[in-house]
């Protein structure tokens, strides 16, 4: 991430990126059959020297395509801005990709002029006044484009800092044949699940009825929060001064969680160290009826050399609480744009092209990930090519922020600490109720 | 006599400039070793330290001069002396067990046998591997539900329910334990099979024709001649085991209910999570104090026991 990288134009002309461009640009067309990117292919390509530069920083992501592909496509589509396409680290490597854009961003030299960020850093970037406020490009009428906890999530203060890029987030997998023979449709509420997992469990059927993911980490955050959501409860209070974790329904619902283990026993105490994958490998091996996961594991239920359930797994909503509606926790990255870029325009160009409706389908198709606008899931083509994607706008439209804060970074260290320590203890009010104290001088002082 | 102190008078100015540059000369030679260990030795401590002293964090962009009050909050913090403790108590329990264990295979390693140098070079691969490796393959063997640990010791009748290891309050550093003493006791083994070597053959000899056996020759002859190498590598795998952090990221990330959290791990989270770089240091510098501790300890029976041995 140099600053010389920046004035460097890279070569489209290298005969092999530009071939495979072409291919990549001819069915993307095919299937979009975008107008401006059909005029670029007449107008001659600029010279670099009249284009506005820019930098463009990601997190790794690749499918068939990979992020810079698509960066490369603006570039051929349009003659006036030219983007540097600078790749982070994976997003399994997401503390090393935080450090590296906060150490940028920080320095408030301009670079990169966009960037995309985990959900879970929105705030802080928009509290530290790194993340350009987009209220003014992207009015009322184009943020109701995108799922609502997208955009909860992109608003930091009452300002849209952040512009949704794709989404993932937690969801319910069910064993299609076991409910069949139970007689069971896919639950909607907890009480559903338990009764459903412990006949599939006592009628020998099933070896653990309910996996989640208990370990002392980030996605334990995301399992308290789709439960205590699903309770109408939070984490914190609607200012986002206070902690809200000890209250009644909090408590209820991580209550539920330690019952699943130790009164209802559908979950094995070894949830309690589970995190994705070790919860994800007995499910897809046929022992599991429910499972808490991320949309990732569909692929691989589906895949015979690394599932016995392939053709037997469902997917819905995850349940919720008599009374309250279900809640899935929110995981993507999604944009922004420095607050020190020197060419706002042009990131705002860029940007708008990236979020368009076209280029959210050519992602989904070419990298598989989600789009966070609905009306892209209705796309022929994606219910063609991506079925089970398809299936994921209800998911996605229970979306749920975890706490929006520009402490995030500390609350999630209480959070996991506090709820780790409720479950493996059993002294859920006393646990919840110290660790709210902390989250409470965290986000307070 | 006469003749030597003449020359030398004759020749003092000369040999003054002599003497200055050869006194000179040394040091001239340190420097550049003296350099680069200041720069990337010093200097970061002493950096750590200012710090430590600041309250500096990427995140709010502050970095104003705070005096002590880190570590007033460092010492009202429960998670840092929860840490502290684990980290003391693993360090104590892994270096006691891994000198005990290293010191019998070391005696074990010395005896002549067919095949001892497949042997030797045997045992040093559990040390050789990246604990990374090490740390995924205990979480499949020592897996709750699948793990291999589970199925003998079901198979032979010593449990009758699986035993969830690393996923329950009272088994998880004891799990990290057993890990830790598995892949470095070959270290410590080899460092005491080198110290071995070094008791005089002539020694046990006389000791074996003054009519001592096996086990009064070990007491009187061979454990007291080994003790200098024993603390030493003690001290080396003491300071070592404090940084403790692999084992524990990969296999609980501090985890269940901060059952497993050490000090490196801690520091990591508050350092490189949530980017508090004072609140950090200060937990580093008294991560550093603790190690001195350590090493002052080990030190002062260090040198009593070279100076007795003179």
């Amino acid at each position: 991430m140099s600053e010389d990288t920046n004035k460097t134009t890279p070569s489209p002309q290298r005969p092999k990126a530009a071939s495979r461009l072409m291919v990549g640009r001819r069915q993307f067309m095919a299937g979009a059959g975008m107008a401006v990117g059909a005029a670029a292919l007449g107008v001659p390509r600029a010279r670099a020297q009249s284009r506005t530069e820019i930098t463009f920083a990601s997190a790794k992501f690749f499918g068939k395509q990979t992020v810079g592909d698509v960066v490369e496509m603006y570039n051929q589509a349009q003659s006036k801005v030219h983007v540097t396409y600078v790749e982070l680290p994976p997003p399994s490597a997401s503390t090393e990709v935080h450090q590296a854009l906060v150490q940028q961003l920080a320095r408030k030299s301009g670079t990169p002029d966009v960037f995309t960020q985990d959900v879970v850093w929105i705030a802080e970037f928009a509290g530290a006044g790194w993340a350009l406020p987009l209220d003014e490009y992207f009015n009322a009428e184009a943020r109701a484009a995108y799922f609502p906890g997208t955009v909860a999530a992109c608003t930091y203060d009452g300002k849209l800092t952040a512009l949704p890029w794709f989404v993932d987030s937690g969801m319910l997998y069910y064993r299609k044949d076991l409910l069949e023979t139970a007689g069971a449709k896919p639950p909607t509420t907890w009480d559903e699940l338990v009764a459903t997992a412990k006949a599939l469990q006592e009628g020998g059927k099933a070896k653990f009825g309910y996996l989640w993911q208990g370990k002392q980490a980030e996605v334990l955050v995301c399992d308290a929060v789709e439960v205590i959501a699903s309770n109408g409860g939070s984490i914190l209070s609607a200012d986002g001064k206070s902690g809200t974790l000890a209250d009644a329904k909090a408590v209820e619902a991580i209550q539920f969680l330690h019952d699943t283990i130790n009164t209802h026993k559908i979950s094995p105490s070894d949830v309690l160290s589970w995190d994705e994958e070790p919860s994800r490998a007995p499910f897809t091996g046929g022992e599991a009826a429910f499972l808490r996961n991320w949309s990732y594991v569909y692929s691989i239920a589906q895949d015979p050399k690394a599932s016995q359930v392939v053709d037997k797994v469902g997917v819905v909503p995850l349940p919720h609480f008599a009374g309250g509606s279900s809640a899935a926790c929110l995981g993507g990255y999604q944009y922004g744009v420095n607050a020190a870029t020197k060419n706002r325009e042009a990131a705002i160009d860029f940007l708008t092209w990236m979020s368009s409706p076209e280029i959210q389908l050519h992602f989904a198709l070419q990298l598989g990930i989600a789009p966070t606008r609905p009306a892209v899931f209705d796309d022929q083509k994606l219910g063609a090519e991506q079925p089970f994607m398809k299936q994921l706008k209800p998911v996605f439209t229970g979306a749920t922020p975890r706490p929006v804060t520009p402490k995030y970074a500390q609350v999630t260290l209480a959070i996991q600490s506090g709820v780790s320590r409720a479950l493996a203890t059993g002294n859920v009010k006393a646990e919840l109720e110290a660790a709210n104290q902390k989250i409470s001088s965290v986000v307070g002082g | 006599m006469a003749a030597t102190a003449r020359l030398g008078e004759q020749a003092g100015p000369r040999k003054g400039t002599g003497r200055l540059a050869s006194r000179l000369t040394p040091w001239l030679l340190l420097l550049p070793v003296a350099v680069s260990l200041g720069a990337v030795s010093v200097y970061p401590i002493f950096e750590g330290l200012r710090l430590s002293l600041t309250n500096t964090s990427l995140v709010t962009q502050e970095h104003d001069f705070i005096g002590l009050r880190n570590y007033e909050a460092l010492i009202a913090d429960p998670l840092f002396w929860n840490a502290w403790r684990h980290t003391v108590f693993f360090t104590f329990v892994s270096t006691l067990a891994e000198t005990l264990i290293g010191l019998a295979m070391a005696l074990l390693l010395f005896e002549h046998f067919t095949g001892r140098g497949m042997i030797r070079a045997a045992m040093l691969v559990p040390w050789a591997m990246p604990t990374v490796v090490t740390s995924k393959m205990f979480g499949w063997l020592f897996d709750g539900q699948y793990g291999l640990v589970n199925y003998l010791l079901r198979s032979v009748g010593l449990i009758d329910q699986n035993v969830n290891w690393y996923g329950s309050i009272d088994n998880a550093m004891a799990t990290i334990i057993i890990a830790d003493v598995w892949k470095t006791t070959p270290f410590m083994a080899l460092l005491l099979l080198a110290g071995l070597q070094t008791v005089p053959k002539s020694l046990i000899e006389a000791a074996r024709i003054d009519g001592a056996g096996a086990w009064s020759t070990f007491w009187n002859v061979r454990l007291p001649l080994l003790m200098p190498t024993l603390l030493i590598a003690g001290m080396f795998r003491a300071l070592d085991a404090f940084r403790v952090f692999d084992l524990v990221y990969v296999l609980t990330g501090g985890g269940p209910a901060d059952s497993t959290e050490t000090l490196s791990t801690f520091s990591y989270k508050i350092l490189f999570s949530t980017l508090q770089f004072g609140y950090g240091s200060a937990l580093s510098t008294a991560m550093f104090v603790t190690e001195a501790l350590i090493a002052a300890g080990f030190g002062y029976f260090i040198m009593r026991k070279m100076r007795s041995a003179r």
